[in-house]
């Protein structure tokens, strides 16, 4: 499968687009989560885990799903492929593994903002540097996957070089073919 | 002449090589991979060790009476 190159800078633009809003959604997550964690003003910590539940499921799944699947069709339908460059594989096991991490610390960002709208539950029970931890290596990760987008480092895999060794060879036989046919 | 690399997004489609074995593998992946490997043992680790995931809700933060300090 190939994409038309209207449909590969359409989905480009998305996967840069949610790629890129997903590592801001984690930097504003991890001042929020700083706040919970240090915050003077009781009612300020107690929104910031309410903001951190509310992006969690409302901003960071949604783009963090968004460019794994746009990642994907990326991969699959150009050259590029998803195994043939060590760069997009090592991207790909990033995107999989953030994607993985965040859906499932996402039902931990929810029962810290269930207890922060609880008036009964104290400010020291309720700080945590959890979400702190968790946002900074999401972004140490999310800062990595992009410099390997743009730098796109060379190498590639033993798989991606028999598909360039196939690629040669077709090109050099349909060539010719089209030599004899001349 | 026009470039006719395989890869939009590069102007080299630097991956062209002539021998018959596959690369080896580049210095900064090997990098990454002992970073990785690094990594991941920290992560076992702490898992070992009782500070991994859902550690911090199994009490699920008690719930105290108590007016809050802030």
């Amino acid at each position: 499968m190939t994409l038309s190159p209207r449909l590969r800078k359409f989905v480009l633009t998305v996967h840069v687009a949610s790629s890129v809003g997903w590592l801001g959604a984690v930097a504003c997550s991890l001042v929020l989560a700083a706040i919970g964690l240090v915050g003077e003003d009781a009612r300020l910590v107690r929104a910031a885990y309410l903001a951190m539940g509310a992006i969690g499921g409302g901003v960071l799944v949604p783009l963090a799903l968004a460019s794994l699947a746009t990642g994907l069709v990326q991969g699959l339908g150009t050259e590029w492929g998803l195994f043939r460059h060590y760069w997009v594989l090592i991207k790909l096991m990033i995107n999989v593994f953030a994607t993985v991490v965040l859906l499932l610390y996402t039902q931990t960002l929810g029962r810290l903002a269930h207890l922060a709208a609880d008036p009964k539950v104290g400010l020291a029970e309720l700080r945590d540097p959890s979400p702190a931890l968790h946002a900074t290596g999401a972004l140490l990760l999310l800062v990595v996957a992009t410099i390997l987008s743009v730098y796109k480092p060379r190498g590639v895999t033993p798989h991606g070089w028999r598909k360039q060794r196939e690629g040669r060879r077709k090109r050099r036989v349909g060539r010719s073919d089209l030599g004899h046919a001349e | 002449m026009a470039n006719r690399s395989p890869y939009p997004d590069t102007d080299d489609g630097h991956a062209r090589r002539s021998a018959d074995r596959p690369p080896g593998t580049p210095r900064w992946v090997k990098a990454f991979g002992i970073v990785a490997v690094v990594l991941v043992l920290l992560l076992v680790a702490m898992l070992l060790t009782g500070h991994g995931p859902g550690r911090h809700m199994d009490g699920q933060a008690h719930v105290t009476g108590d007016a809050e300090r802030s």
